[in-house]
């Protein structure tokens, strides 16, 4: 049953993943952890945690695998239209009048956000004078976007009505073909998209990016990691420089964050003030 | 009693009885009451400001990771689950919908009986699928108490039917009975 994992049990599962392959999720919301790990335990075939320990220990589970499936959807093609309504109309085209101006998309899961922003890019005919680098640390789901998604058609009526709320440009269907049943987006929209598996904690501080899309991340941490984090996204964006978050996600209750000015309440987009 | 918190679900055809239970109860209510409502996820506006016309307590849609505070009303907002936290905080998730939504009623009601346990009052709205039903269940088994809005009031019965056959619920009630309830807790 879906929420019979005890907080003894998932912290078994969280030393054996941190023992073995170094994956610290300690700071991880443990609601969303547990659900997370009964679907990996039922992923993996095991029905007791101390034979997950087991296995974990012995290395027969491969890492990059247990990666993948431990990462949570945290969005879908133009999850929130009006957000993306708000990219396409203002902070888009402002962002491309600066030189060189360039985005982090932080946080990638499944390839749906990088996606959607490249449409919109290149609806504006913006795609060739923005840099976009994307974080993801799973190699196999990196791979994965590559290849253009490989979606549940479901996602794409999902992806179309969204698409139609924020008034696309074409047939959102022009977007991707269907091959073995699954939906292949294209993948001639993430040319010049920089990716790397650097997970967010492990990012030095550079302070070059114009823009940093984060949405529906922080939702995954708890209060330290929250703000830890706050710290490191924000000592990576220029002064000016916008910090995107999920609709329903604040940096009110981080510290560090409180130095961020909210400029679109709806939409939850931060400017950085001073450095 | 010594509640900590009052959790109610339903769907869109319980929007009358939640009106009715939420204009009723007063500014001053001791408790937090966490509404988790089936709702378009796609209309993010409209419904807290709808609910609020004749309430009495601030009704909000949480932020994640905002602490819970008695006296207010808390809406699951469009999109996410919500989920009650160690530390008295919310936090929301996106992750796969639960019998086809999004906030799912049963995760709400898991979270928060686990965190609550015996000082959760959980109660079930008409509603047209049985998510809800094993969310109660566990308000039952974590030694919450646990209502049902009489089936013969509800638009759906559904899933109140559902929850009755999940769990040995503790009262059956209809709407006037439910507020003199919620009431009597203050």
């Amino acid at each position: 049953m879906i929420d019979s994992l005890g907080i003894v049990d998932t912290k078994k599962m969280i030393a054996a993943i941190q023992e073995s392959y170094g994956l610290d999720l300690s700071d991880y919301n443990l609601t969303t952890l547990r659900h997370r790990f009964l679907y990996i335990l039922s992923y993996f075939n095991i029905v007791l945690v101390d034979e997950f320990v087991n296995q974990v220990k012995r290395n027969n589970i491969d890492y990059e695998e247990l990666l993948e499936q431990l990462m949570i959807e945290n969005t879908e093609l133009f999850r929130d239209p009006s957000f993306w309504r708000e990219m396409k109309e203002k902070y888009l085209p402002e962002l491309s009048h600066s030189t060189g101006a360039k985005i982090w998309l932080a946080g990638e899961s499944s390839g749906e956000e990088i996606f959607s922003l490249m449409v919109v890019l290149s609806e504006l005919g913006l795609s060739n004078s923005i840099k976009i680098l994307v974080s993801c640390p799973s190699k196999n789901r990196i791979a994965k976007i590559k290849a253009g998604g490989l979606y549940d058609l479901k996602k794409m009526e999902i992806g179309e009505a969204n698409y139609t709320r924020l008034s696309g440009k074409f047939e959102f269907s022009s977007y991707y073909k269907i091959v073995d049943n699954k939906a292949v987006l294209d993948t001639s929209l993430l040319t010049g998209v920089e990716f790397d598996t650097l997970n967010i904690s492990q990012v030095e501080s550079n302070k070059s990016y114009r823009m940093i899309i984060f949405r529906n991340m922080m939702i995954q941490y708890n209060l330290p990691l929250y703000e830890k984090v706050t710290r490191k996204l924000m000592s990576n964006l220029t002064v000016g420089g916008h910090l995107i978050l999920g609709n329903m996600e604040s940096l009110e209750y981080s510290e560090v964050g409180k130095k961020m000015q909210l400029v679109n309440q709806d939409e939850r987009i931060y400017r950085k003030r001073v450095d | 009693m010594d509640y900590k918190a009052v959790i109610i679900g339903g769907s869109a055809g319980s929007f009358q009885v939640v009106t009715k239970i939420v204009s009723s109860l007063p500014a001053n209510y001791p408790l937090p009451v966490i509404l988790c409502l089936h709702r378009l996820k796609h209309v993010r506006s409209g419904f807290v400001e709808a609910l609020s016309i004749k309430a009495q307590m601030p009704i909000v849609e949480p932020n994640d990771k905002e602490p819970i505070k008695s006296g207010k009303i808390y809406l699951a907002p469009a999109n996410y689950h919500l989920y009650v936290e160690l530390g008295n905080r919310f936090s929301l998730s996106t992750e796969d919908a639960v019998n086809h939504s999004r906030p799912s009623i049963d995760l709400s009601f898991f979270s928060a009986s686990y965190n609550y346990k015996r000082k959760l009052v959980g109660i079930i709205l008409s509603g047209a699928n049985k998510d809800g039903a094993l969310g109660l269940k566990s308000v039952k088994d974590n030694g919450g108490l646990t209502i049902v809005q009489d089936p013969n009031e509800c638009q759906v019965p559904t899933m109140t039917l559902a929850s009755m056959n999940a769990t040995n619920v503790d009262h059956v009630f209809s709407t006037n009975k439910i507020i003199n309830f919620l009431l009597s807790l203050a």
